[in-house]
């Protein structure tokens, strides 16, 4: 048979997406529309005193300003307690609330309009330890709700008392996560157009949820729900991200409608999106466990935090997978469980790829590995002894006897794939031998509750309809959200019906179209969308049937075959008809083509007291193996690869179900090194992907998929779910490696250079003058720019002197800074000018034009010849878009401390040639630099050329090493420069050492110099600079907040630095 | 400012072989003049500083953020964008593998995933895994884990060598 099931199928809205077509939210355009911009709150928490928005109202161009006084229907909303105002009344609850929003003829002029509503505080201290938020004595975050714990959930099962009792030892443990930012690419957009047809409106936009987004808009507006059609523009990632937020968007756009009766777009910048967009919740969790001394758990006992910040939203969802899944794929006799959601004043959390389980499957993978060490057996037989089995009782009491138990067997595989035992060993042994670079391997294992559980009703509907020539048009009740759910349903319906994939057209969903098929969230897009779709085919099967029965010779659709678009008898293959035909002679005969699936979950239960119950239907399983190296020096993990393993009950699209795994571990292994989304005061410190650093394509090296089929009762072809279990067990495996690598336990993720090294999170710490964002705009975005090309050098000269024109060269940096300030900027494009884009050699070195761009230089042969330093740092700056533009002038006169250019210059003694209309003056770099950006240049000079004097000897050995927090288009921690030449002896007779982003400004270090001149380069004279380095960052840097981590790192870099030097030149 | 005061420049330049001749505001990036004036969509905003590369054109042959280039710096240049990349209803090598190796999901990234990836063809057609990973270096991706995408690139540079011998 000629299945598509399983198959590697291209995806079927594949062709808009590579040629740029395909419509997302922000791509929309109607007749007449309007531009919206929100106001937000300047402070985390207060009551506002005064909002005046006389002046704002005055600007030209703005249309309207919706204030809370303007909502026409309910001013609060929330999937299960309404305790959000998409336009805040009379107080504010953290900053990402918004108080106005306006509608203008230009985004820039709605902007300004915001900008110029001014608000008057009475200032509450923010809540912002969860800790102290559930104490008695906190303020509280809603006095309306009576308490900051928003939600509790109990579990009980056996006695735990007495399970600590047989126990042999008992441990406990905190873990903590952080904060994650789902970083889709795409910021959300949502366009509101009036519908005159129903009163009411259409929505467009980047919608996870349309059913819910026009549930909540009607609720705002006060219309009935076939008032509001909402149609899911393409979707440019979501990951849960996509629901709330985007619905109370489209609540501020429609208001915005009702005042202008126009369409009206409201786009987010990421900035916005940042600041007001929901997370993953922060936990901190408690374990407590008892376990016999061959492993075997007796008692567990669990109390979990979790942070839902301002607002509820779907921490009551989120919380509640987390008090199923929290003791893991364990069975445990004895256990009581304890979560709470609770308020603070800062972002609010809600759904994210995993949905509560991340959090607690680090903490409890975390837990099984020290437990396994503790009784002295390997992390794969912990989890042999305790793990589900066919039978198992949960801790919510259900026995796992509906489906295919097999967490056994994925993890069976997943330690074959991964070659896990011997690598072990392995690892250790090496790492006896290495002093910087510590190898590790960790597992983790998850169960996981497939689509919405007990948590809500779960059902989802489908509509198939074969057009006259057998064409067919599908429609669901769940999205497309980039996850591939169209090919997947189409696949299905393609399948059922015997016809090819192309015959089939996936419809742009619309609310008013099919009924609510529940959000597609909790993984259940395949399962549930995919029975509804079953269903929907079958029925229409049956109907075709009833008109070809007789010509086929057959009574039953049981005694047919539908494959390769042919209906055949199954006993006698040569009585077929096309399926087009079929379809037109149904057609003909008044059949009805157009069938409706409705596909409602098996039953659960849940008892609110005990939590205990049926949670979900069914459950897949999952082990992921991790792979990182450790740099000891600067507590930098690199993931080496991944084996992810994973029961989906049956693959429907190959290509898909692989996908998920490369891009939901990718998050999962952000989420356990990196993504460290950083709120200080409530204020929002991640603000854009510059500070907040997801996982470039550097930091991915090896990603192998092991999917693991075992078909399910109750799943399309027994197909079950893959897209959050890829993400939720990364995190825990990568730490469960990096404790391995280091020798010691770890208990809170991201694992950070800082959390690595000092074992905290380092955070510079805010002023409290940094908590209001007077005189920064509110909304990054160029404005309010001059531009002019000088025709040459001395015309550029003249404008700096005469208009006060500043130089833009590749504008990488001109161009960030602009968006910020809300002054008015005059700009002269340099770039083009001759003799500033050149690069020149002559007997006493190298002049390098200041527009000349990194790429210019990295191409460069002499250069690589003559300036190997420079040529390596160079290559690391931001990516090659940024180095194809950026100059090595701007890097030098912005003076960013990170600038990556200048160290290995002060190195080689460069010199610049600054020029002005009326002098020419040239200086070193080293005396150039006086600060963080801050140098020499007067107001009317340009800087015109780098000189970069040829060094007294040849054969200089040289080092260069550069930190940054991930692999790629870093924003360089600390970087260290070596320039040392040696003479015939061996002895060291010149040596250059340069700090990057360490001291006030990037410097020779005599220090160290001092201590190698004249030496030969030996272990003890290498190890010698200690001492000196040490007390020169001491005096130099030794009260900043990031001295810390800082110091003993830079000594390590260093010297490794300097050995890496001893090393070449021993070789030589 | 109102915009009715904003400086103005009278821009020429040429966008995928097209000569354009256009009036614009100075603050106006190339990524708006895309965009909003030429209705040229397929090059997306993700950040706004030069950071996700989601708005990736090429210009004067090389790879660049359009939301860090002003109108002034466009002048004289030749910008290709994605909608560039089909030719007579057939896509390009780049554009079929990222189908066929499932390099595309929500798809947002993949204009921009494109161009860089073009870029570096056209200049170095039998690139290394390292060399690929630098040009895309600038270009993130949030649903893919960006292995797929690799593989596409390493597809389509095997295919082009094949039909240049």
């Amino acid at each position: 048979m000629n299945s598509i099931i399983g198959q590697k199928v291209k995806r079927i809205d594949g062709y808009e997406k590579v040629t740029g077509k395909a419509v997302y939210g922000d791509d929309l355009k109607f007749p007449g529309m309007l531009h919206a911009a929100v106001r937000y709150a300047d402070i985390p928490a207060g009551k506002i005193t005064r909002l005046e928005t006389d002046a704002a109202a005055n600007i030209p161009g703005v249309k309207a300003i919706a204030l809370h006084s303007d909502i026409p229907g309910s001013d609060k909303v929330g999937p299960i307690r309404q305790d959000y105002l998409p336009i805040v009344k009379d107080e504010v609850f953290f900053t990402g609330d918004v108080l106005a929003v306006v509608a203008a003829e230009t985004k820039e002029i709605a902007y300004q309009a915001t900008e110029a509503i001014q608000v008057t505080y009475e200032e509450f201290e923010p809540v912002c330890n969860l800790e102290e938020a559930v104490k008695p004595e906190s303020r509280l975050v809603h006095p309306e709700y009576k308490s900051n714990i928003m939600v509790h959930y109990p579990l009980i099962k056996g006695d735990i008392r007495k399970g600590f009792s047989e126990s042999d030892k008992v441990i406990e443990r905190t873990y903590r996560t952080g904060y994650q930012e789902h970083t889709y690419i795409e910021p959300e957009s949502v366009t509101a157009v009036p519908d005159p047809s129903t009163n009411g409106f259409k929505i467009y936009g980047s919608i996870q949820n349309p059913y819910t987004t026009r549930k909540v808009v009607a609720i705002f507006m006060g219309l009935k729900l076939n008032q509001v059609n909402v149609i899911q523009s393409t979707l440019g990632g979501s990951f849960g991200g996509k629901d709330d937020i985007v619905s109370n968007m489209a609540c501020r756009a429609a208001i915005l409608v009702y005042k202008t009766e126009k369409p009206v777009k409201l786009t987010y910048t990421r900035e916005n999106s940042m600041r007001e967009s929901y997370k993953r919740h922060p936990y901190i969790m408690k374990y407590k466990a008892g376990f016999t001394k061959t492993g075997k758990l007796k008692a567990m006992q669990i109390n979990i935090l979790a942070e839902c910040g301002a607002y509820s939203s779907q921490t009551f969802f989120v919380t509640w997978r987390s008090v199923v899944q929290a003791t893991g794929p364990y069975q445990i006799e004895n256990v009581q469980t304890d979560i709470k959601g609770v308020y603070t004043n800062k972002p609010y959390t809600a759904a994210f790829r995993g949905f509560g389980s991340p959090q607690i499957i680090f903490a409890q993978e975390s837990l099984m590995d020290e437990i396994a060490q503790i009784c002295g057996i390997s992390p794969i037989e912990i989890r042999k002894i305790n793990g589900y089995k066919q039978g198992s009782i949960t801790a919510s009491g259900q026995v796992l006897d509906q489906h295919k138990v097999s967490l056994q067997q994925v993890m069976q595989k997943a330690a074959h794939k991964a070659n896990f035992t011997p690598k072990y060993k392995q690892f250790q042994a090496k790492n006896k031998k290495t002093s910087r670079y510590k190898l590790g391997i960790g597992l983790a294992c998850s169960f996981r509750g497939c689509s919405l559980g007990a948590e809500g009703t779960d059902a989802s509907s489908a509509i198939v309809s074969v057009q006259a020539d057998g064409s067919v048009i599908l429609l669901s009740g769940v999205t497309e959200n980039g996850q591939g759910l169209r090919t997947t349903l189409s696949q299905i319906a393609a399948e059922i019906l015997g016809i090819d994939l192309n015959q089939i057209t996936f419809l742009q969903p619309q609310t008013s179209t099919i009924n609510d098929g529940g959000p597609t969230v909790a993984s259940r897009g395949t399962i549930v969308g995919g029975n509804a779709t079953i269903k929907a085919a079958n029925e229409i099967k049956k109907r075709i049937f009833s008109v070809i029965k007789d010509e086929l010779k057959v009574h039953k659709l049981e005694q047919t075959v539908w494959q390769n678009g042919r209906i055949f008898n199954k006993q006698d293959k040569k009585l077929s008809i096309n399926f087009n035909q079929a379809a037109e002679k149904a057609y003909f005969a008044g059949i009805n083509l157009s069938a409706y699936g409705w596909f409602k979950a098996p039953e659960v239960s849940w008892e609110e007291e005990t939590g205990q119950g049926i949670a979900y239907f069914t459950y897949v399983y999952g082990c992921q193996i991790v792979e990182v190296k450790l740099d000891t020096f600067t507590g930098k993990i690199s993931v080496e690869k991944i084996t992810a393993a994973h029961d989906v009950g049956k693959v429907i699209n190959r290509l898909g179900a692989e996908g998920q795994v490369y891009g939901g571990t990718t998050q999962g292994m952000g989420y356990g090194v990196m993504e460290d989304f950083d709120v200080q005061r409530g204020i929002v410190k991640s603000d854009n992907v510059d500070q907040y650093l997801i996982p470039t394509i550097k930091d991915i090296k090896e990603i192998q998929p092991v999917l693991v089929e075992n078909p399910d009762k109750y799943g399309p072809f027994g197909a079950k779910s893959i897209g959050e279990p890829t993400l939720e067990l990364t995190a825990a495996a990568t730490n469960n490696a990096y404790c391995m690598a280091s020798g010691q336990r770890s208990y809170r993720i991201p694992l950070t250079l800082e959390q690595v090294k000092l074992g905290k999170n380092l955070k510079k710490p805010v002023r409290q003058s940094e908590a209001s964002h007077s005189g920064k705009k509110l909304h990054p975005r160029l404005s309010n720019i001059k531009t002019i090309t000088p025709v040459n050098l001395a015309e550029a000269l003249r404008l700096i002197h005469k208009q006060k024109f500043q130089p833009l060269a590749g504008g990488t940096d001109v161009i960030v800074q602009a968006r910020k300030s809300n002054k008015p900027i005059k700009l002269m494009y340099i770039a083009k000018i001759e003799e500033l884009g050149k690069i020149e050699f002559s007997g006493t070195g190298c002049k390098i034009g200041a527009a000349v761009t990194f790429s210019q230089i990295l191409e460069n042969k002499k250069l690589q010849k003559h300036l190997p330093l420079l040529i390596k740092a160079c290559s690391l700056i931001g990516s090659t878009q940024i180095r194809n533009r950026a100059t090595i002038g701007g890097n030098i006169v912005n003076a960013a401390p990170c600038a990556d250019s200048v160290p290995p210059l002060i190195a080689y003694g460069a010199k610049l040639k600054l020029q002005s209309a009326q002098n020419t003056r040239e200086m070193l770099l080293a005396d150039f630099i006086k600060g963080s950006y801050n140098t020499q240049l007067l107001p009317d000079e340009l800087l015109t050329h780098i000189i970069v004097p040829k060094l007294p000897h040849p054969g200089y050995f040289y080092s260069y090493f550069q930190l940054g927090r991930r692999e790629a288009v870093n924003i360089t921690r600390m970087s260290v420069s070596i320039l040392v030449h040696l003479n015939e002896s061996g002895i060291v007779d010149d040596c250059r050492v340069v700090d990057g982003s360490l001291f006030k400004k990037p410097q020779r270090i005599k220090a160290v110099e001092e201590v190698l001149l004249k030496q030969k380069l030996s272990k003890d004279i290498i190890a010698a600079v200690q001492q000196p380095l040490s007390q020169k960052i001491e005096d130099e840097i030794g009260g900043r907040w990031s001295a810390e981590y800082k110091k003993p790192v830079f000594i390590d870099i260093c010297q490794d630095a300097l050995n890496d030097i001893w090393q070449q030149a021993r070789k030589k | 400012l109102a915009a009715s005061e904003e400086e103005m420049i009278a821009l020429k330049f040429t966008v995928n072989q097209q000569d354009i001749e256009i009036t614009v505001p100075d603050s106006m990036r190339l990524l708006d003049i895309l965009r909003e004036e030429l209705n040229l969509t397929g090059t997306k905003e993700g950040c706004g500083i030069g950071e996700c590369g989601a708005c990736t054109v090429i210009m004067d042959g090389a790879a660049v953020n359009s939301c860090l280039i002003l109108a002034e710096q466009c002048q004289g240049s030749r910008v290709e964008t994605v909608e560039n990349l089909e030719k007579d209803k057939i896509l390009s090598q780049l554009q079929e593998a990222f189908l066929e190796n499932g390099a595309v999901q929500c798809g947002f990234c993949t204009p921009g995933m494109l161009m860089s990836a073009k870029a570096l063809l056209a200049q170095n057609p039998h690139p290394s895994l390292e060399e690929i990973k630098t040009a895309l270096e600038g270009n993130l991706c949030r649903c893919t884990g960006y292995v797929p995408i690799i593989e596409s690139v390493q597809k389509a540079a095997e295919k082009l060598g094949k039909d240049a011998k």
